[in-house]
């Protein structure tokens, strides 16, 4: 028998990795500021800089190119904000983004729009492809920046970041990822990929909330998004969250175990899907034949109501979610799917199942009997409540 | 009120985020059920300039008292979205009421559309067996099992003037755990309870107007609304007193912004949707001993010659009356005595002493 509700929202955030909650008791201790001289300060240094040293080799880059900030949406404004400002902006005067990134991007990227810009949106369809075509008629000499997520959030597909970079530089535009949902669940090599910029958050990948790092490649300008002291060699300002930037190092160590941890979601995640389009036949796994990280489904249920179901899970101990954390609350179903293409209701219909490293088959199975006699229950009432006369 | 044996059962509870409702939920826990919490979110308060939690049932900071309160007593809560629904089941027919001379009850939409259909709904789809609210109202089960509405044991707060739409099959399903307490001592038991919202005020007026009054909300909400002007007319004599701005500013018996200066205090008589007349005259014109009620609901078959209790507004102490079947869900309802101001819109709610009947739209 489980205990306690079980975990399928990985995506929303990750729990702590049980090893670190035992390192972040011993490091307590360490509360000096770490711009400070004393002993205090530098056994406080010492904590940021071997986890800044620890990401930088995860991520095969150079120390001196990250830059630790609260999180993911710091650094995709920073990033995208910052870059309104910068030389090439005199000159290039369009950005680039796709229609199922993140609000931060999104947001942002509206922004610029208010500030003179002009904003290409490129669609993915429901298979999970981009318009490649509309990408390579819009890039050109005015493209100052192409920012595109490596991973999706809801459905978990993979975007070929690779070659949009290479197509970016090509054209001398600078190139940004958001990878924040790409890091714990896939190998990430930045040298590789061919990014200017790319963006992570620590609690994403079994880290403390609260800090998250930038990628900036040697080089390339870097505007200062948050003012004040030299933290960051004066790249963003503010006292280091020190216990929680050296969470995210002792995780980003961890990721050398990346596949295995990839093989293990993987294994769970092909289970999962396999089953409930055996047993729920008319669900449909959003954009299943596209390349995706290992641990995310998107489910079509149609006819039930993803609300409905989400309480009817949590009552039964499951945590799961519609759709990105951040919009649950607003009437409308996920704007990601919608733009994919998926019908309102579809959308209204979709759940999303994230697994992690410490997803179990047996978790999972207990899963899938849950959701399969929910969906049973509330296609039932539904059918009843439609055949109910509407009160005048 | 009559529990089933075998175990206490699994509640949904509608919770406001007023105290009303959150010692409902504190009852229910005290007494053994598994609750579970919900509340609907019916309008997007950023877009109005209610303040806070200030004597409306609903709005923003409601969510997060209620949801505190769910902590305390550590209870799963929801809050589910309901603002499509809510504008067009509750605000569209309130407006369009208005702007057809009515003076509408939006209030009874809700309970009928949200609070007693999609919750039922919500209710079966969790499991639950049972649906609460904190209205102040009574179930009652006579030997057969039926079931029955009766008025709260606090007169002056009972709320079943609101509950006349409710389907009398689904009474079986309804907890008011209030519905025996008055007023005092749910804020005292709310206080033992230590919940947050004991001390808050109570809810009034209606939740999504805010302190700009209905007819600015209207302005600001619904620009294409058709208003009907026309003439401020002196009954009986159809003197023009004057040109009014619009009939939804009306209301029968209304006294104050008229717009006009008289010796004698004059009174809203008619609203006259068709001419756009809206006719002023002394207060002795405003009785009536005759209405026409529409789209009635009825939990028990009444007769021509029975003497029933009527209430024409919420806060009417009733008249005594007969009611007299015309046609479909039309009645015609005859007062005894005179009734000042019978107004358009608004429920005619019949009861038979504490019980409630049912009612009906007044036409």
């Amino acid at each position: 028998m489980l205990n306690g509700p079980i975990y399928f929202d990985y995506n929303a955030t990750s729990p702590i990795h049980p090893e670190l909650q035992e390192k972040i008791v011993e490091w307590l201790p360490f509360w000096g500021n770490p711009s400070s001289v004393h002993a205090h300060g530098r056994q406080a240094k010492k904590l940021v800089r071997e986890a800044r040293q620890s990401i930088a080799d995860a991520l095969g880059v150079s120390p001196l190119e990250l830059i630790f900030t609260s999180g993911g949406s710091e650094g995709n404004n920073t990033v995208i904000c910052g870059l309104l400002f910068s030389a090439q902006a005199e000159e290039r005067k369009e950005l680039i983004t796709t229609t199922i990134e993140h609000p931060s991007v999104t947001r942002a990227m509206d922004f610029a729009e208010t500030q003179g810009f002009k904003v290409h949106r490129i669609e993915v369809n429901r298979q999970g492809e981009l318009d490649f075509f509309h990408f390579e008629r819009v890039l050109s000499e005015k493209t100052l920046l192409v920012s595109m997520m490596l991973a999706n959030n809801e459905t978990g597909i993979l975007l070929p970041i690779k070659k949009i970079a290479t197509l970016a530089k090509a054209r001398g535009a600078l190139m940004h990822t958001d990878a924040v949902q790409a890091i714990g669940k896939i190998n990430i090599n930045l040298g590789d990929l061919g990014v200017d910029y790319a963006t992570f958050s620590g609690h994403k990948f079994y880290a403390l909330k609260g800090t998250g790092a930038i990628y900036a490649r040697r080089g390339q300008e870097f505007f200062n998004y948050i003012h004040g002291g030299g933290q960051e060699r004066g790249r963003r300002a503010g006292t280091e969250n020190v216990l929680a930037i050296a969470s995210m190092g002792y995780m980003a160590h961890k990721l050398q175990k990346m596949p295995e941890h990839y093989e293990h979601m993987l294994e769970l995640r092909d289970f999962f899907e396999a089953q409930i389009l055996q047993k729920i036949p008319d669900a449909e796994i959003t954009s299943q034949k596209a390349k995706r990280v290992p641990n995310t489904s998107s489910v079509i249920l149609p006819g039930v109501h993803g609300e409905s179901l989400l309480m009817s899970l949590d009552i039964k101990g499951f945590s799961v979610s519609t759709g990105s954390a951040c919009s649950s609350g607003s009437s409308e179903p996920s704007v990601v799917l919608r733009n994919m293409g998926l019908t309102r209701d579809e959308a209204q219909s979709s759940l999303r199942v994230s697994m992690g490293w410490m997803t179990t088959r047996e978790e999972v199975e207990s899963f899938i009997e849950a959701l399969v006699s929910i969906v049973d229950h509330l296609r039932n009432i539904k059918n009843r409540g439609d055949s109910r006369a509407n009160p005048s | 009120m009559p529990i089933p044996a075998k175990s206490k059962g699994r509640v949904l509870v509608a919770m406001s985020g007023g105290v009303d409702s959150s010692a409902a939920a504190a009852l229910l826990v005290d007494q053994g059920y598994e609750v579970i919490g919900v509340t609907m979110q019916v309008w997007d308060y950023s877009s109005c300039n209610i303040e806070e939690g200030a004597g409306t049932c609903c709005s923003s900071s409601d969510v997060d008292d209620a949801r505190s309160v769910a902590d305390l007593l550590n209870i799963p809560f929801y809050v589910i979205n309901c603002e499509d629904e809510f504008k067009e089941k509750v605000i569209d027919p309130f407006v369009s009421d208005y702007m057809a001379g009515r003076t509408p009850l939006p209030c009874v939409n809700c309970n009928t559309y949200l609070k007693f259909d999609r919750l039922i709904e919500k209710m079966q789809e969790l499991n639950c067996d049972y649906l609460a609210t904190g209205h102040y109202a009574q179930i009652v089960h006579d030997k057969n099992g039926d079931a029955a509405i009766v008025t709260s044991t606090d007169d002056w707060k009972d709320q079943t003037y609101f509950l006349f739409t409710l389907p009398k099959d689904i009474l079986n399903k309804i907890l008011f755990p209030i519905g025996h307490m008055n007023k005092t001592d749910v804020r005292e038991y709310s206080l033992k309870k230590n919940l947050v919202v004991a001390r808050k005020k109570d809810s009034t007026g209606i939740c999504f107007v805010g302190d700009k009054g209905y007819a600015n909300f209207i302005r600001d909400n619904y620009p294409a609304a058709p208003v009907k002007t026309g003439n401020l007319r002196l009954y009986p004599s159809g003197a023009v007193l004057t040109q009014h701005q619009g009939i939804h500013n009306f209301t029968y018996g209304q006294r104050k912004g008229l717009g006009i200066s008289s010796e004698q205090p004059l009174y809203v008589v008619k609203v006259d949707a068709e001419s756009g007349d809206v006719w002023v005259g002394e207060e002795k014109y405003l009785f009536t001993q005759k209405m026409t009620i529409e789209n009635c609901h009825w939990h028990k078959n009444i007769s021509p010659e029975e003497r029933l209790c009527v209430k024409v507004r919420y806060a009417h102490k009733g008249g005594e009356a007969t009611i007299e079947h015309v046609e479909g869900s039309i009645y015609n309802v005859y007062f005894s005595e005179p009734q000042r101001a019978i107004t358009p819109g608004q429920a005619a709610v019949v009861y038979d002493g504490a019980r409630l009947i049912g009612g009906g739209w007044i036409r």
